[in-house]
């Protein structure tokens, strides 16, 4: 059984434990420290967490990077901090299929989320010590929570309570801006709202379990729960959810660290950002739908958690790596193409992806891309697409190169389709949210496709993995 | 003080520091561009805004038409 956190707090002391957190004892100025810090972090080859503890004229601490490298991801998972990339990826595959794994709700008096009530003179900045993430962003963002709604028409329908993360703006000491793009599943929560002129209620959620925090970022169908998936994460442990106060269909993680109640303003849009967006570039001001805080429940001295983002990579990164490539892997492997061997969507949020595909036959692994191209994520985001061969390792590489300089043709392997959904936030989009799609075949052709010159491949030298671990053995004495 | 994106003098005081008397964050009620006052905001010609310009930015979402017994 892997092991498995039951709050942010258990995580961090894993992180710490395992050299994998930084603690900054000394009081720092919120800008820029704390963006450069969480910048700086995903630039080391350990990519720690980065906890600062005192904050000027702040109460709180705060910890970012937490999930910003592949030794955190690992930890995350309950896994040693060395597990390659690949074997968290089949990892995460092997728990994906535990769900449902519906979370446990617990009482009130249980959910350590409700340790300190505030329910009047609400300020964000009495709770939270917020900062700018990047020097051109509108204001203060909040670019980590897991964010709760659910559905109107079915307020108790667990499978349609939404937990996802949008970037929220600080407007004011207690009225947050949210981005709800069309495509994303609040925005179908909205309309519902809007289309009724009623308040839309609303949690924000920080400072959780780390698996939930994944989860928020993953790309699910509508009807399907981001926490019985977090429990399925956590290899079959239940997450535990507890009602907001101000509203019993609101389920919240029971042990966050904060959680801000209120609701989204009908009909209402302001201007928000710009911010800092995961594509590297800042995205400009917008009219865009804004939040009302009437309610705050807190841990004692709560962490307030927050992530940095910018040119890749970054802490955003890992939330939409494996958890991108792990549903693209299923929508491909598990429905009508058992030949794709692993999904590598990790390129900005898979707006470039690799795909190992074993092919039956000639333009088959062509199919799969354009069936990669037709999931609901992949049509909005999928942009590049890259087929390799399945003895590829699509996530590494130098191999993925290797396919691309050996396997390609460019006058047949290259395909260009014109006038095709995009990612808005890609900034070649144009006009935004409108594309050309890229998919190059760099697997060997397979009959009826010509294969002119066949290649016999080189083996590795026998004895090769036992020397592997002859080295290594070497290597970690020498460490010693 | 007028905001340091848009120019407009309708600016105030968001908050002060929790503890000590270390900031003060400030907010333009036109544009809702939020600084601190330990920061030397310098917004870039791109992000400049002119108040006249808010009401035509980008709507994200639409807004879903009311239903018909619904009214605002």
């Amino acid at each position: 059984m892997a092991k498995v956190y039951k709050d942010l707090r258990e995580f961090l002391a894993t992180l710490d434990q395992e050299g994998q957190l930084l603690r900054i004892t000394d009081e720092v100025m919120p800008e820029p420290s704390i963006g450069a810090a969480g910048r700086a972090a995903t630039r080391m080859s350990n990519g720690p967490a980065v906890y600062f503890e005192k904050i000027a004229g702040y109460k709180n601490p705060l910890v970012t990077n937490a999930h910003g490298s592949w030794q955190n991801h690992a930890l995350m998972m309950g896994m040693d901090k060395d597990t390659p990339v690949k074997e968290q990826f089949f990892e995460l595959n092997r728990r994906w299929d535990k769900y449902p794994c519906d979370p446990v709700i617990v009482d009130r008096a249980q959910a350590s989320c409700k340790e300190n009530v505030i329910e009047s003179d609400i300020n964000l900045f009495d709770v939270l010590p917020l900062y700018r993430i990047n020097d051109q962003d509108g204001g203060f963002f909040l670019s980590k929570a897991s964010v709760i709604t659910y559905d109107r028409d079915e307020p108790d329908n667990l499978g349609k309570v939404n937990v996802g993360t949008y970037r929220i703006q600080v407007k004011d000491v207690d009225t947050i801006g949210i981005q709800a793009l069309p495509f994303h599943d609040i925005a179908i929560q909205l309309a519902k709202y809007e289309r009724r002129n009623e308040p839309m209620p609303i949690a924000v959620t920080l400072g959780n379990v780390p698996l939930i925090t994944f989860m928020a970022s993953t790309p699910i169908a509508y009807d399907q729960s981001e926490y019985s998936f977090a429990g399925a994460l956590q290899d079959g442990v239940p997450v535990e959810i507890t009602p907001a106060d101000t509203d019993p269909h609101l389920l919240v993680p029971a042990t966050s660290e904060v959680v801000l109640e209120g609701y989204i303003k009908p009909r209402v849009r302001t201007c928000e950002g710009p911010f800092g967006e995961f594509p590297g570039s800042y995205s400009g001001a917008r009219n865009q739908c804004e939040i009302k805080i009437t309610h705050i429940t807190h841990r004692t001295n709560p962490i307030f958690e927050n992530l940095y983002l910018g040119m890749p990579w970054t802490e955003i990164d890992y939330l939409m790596a494996l958890n991108t490539s792990v549903p693209m892997f299923k929508q491909l492997h598990n429905e009508g193409f058992p030949e794709v061997t692993a999904v590598n969507a990790m390129y900005t949020h898979g707006i470039g992806t690799i795909i190992a595909v074993k092919p039956r036959f000639g333009g088959f692994a062509k199919a799969a891309a354009m069936r990669f191209l037709s999931t609901p994520h992949g049509m909005a985001y999928g942009k590049l697409v890259i087929l390799v061969d399945d003895f590829v390792d699509p996530f590494n590489l130098e191999q993925v190169m290797w396919a691309l300089t050996t396997r390609v043709l460019p006058s047949k392997d290259v395909n260009l389709i014109h006038n095709a959904a995009g990612m808005p936030l890609d900034p070649s989009s144009y006009p935004a949210g409108m594309t050309t799609k890229l998919i190059i075949d760099a697997t060997t052709p397979v009959a009826p496709e010509p294969n002119p010159r066949p290649v016999a491949l080189v083996a590795d030298p026998e004895g090769t993995e036992e020397w592997a671990k002859t080295l290594a053995e070497i290597s970690a004495a020498l460490g010693k | 003080m007028n905001c340091p994106r848009c120019d407009s003098p309708k600016t105030r005081v968001m908050t002060k520091s929790p503890v000590g008397d270390v900031w003060e964050v400030y907010v333009c009620d036109v544009c809702a561009y939020s600084w601190r006052s330990t920061e030397d905001p310098k917004v870039w010609p791109t992000f400049k805004l002119k108040p006249e310009q808010i009401p035509n930015l980008d709507v994200i979402p639409a807004i879903a038409p009311l239903d018909p017994d619904v009214s605002v």
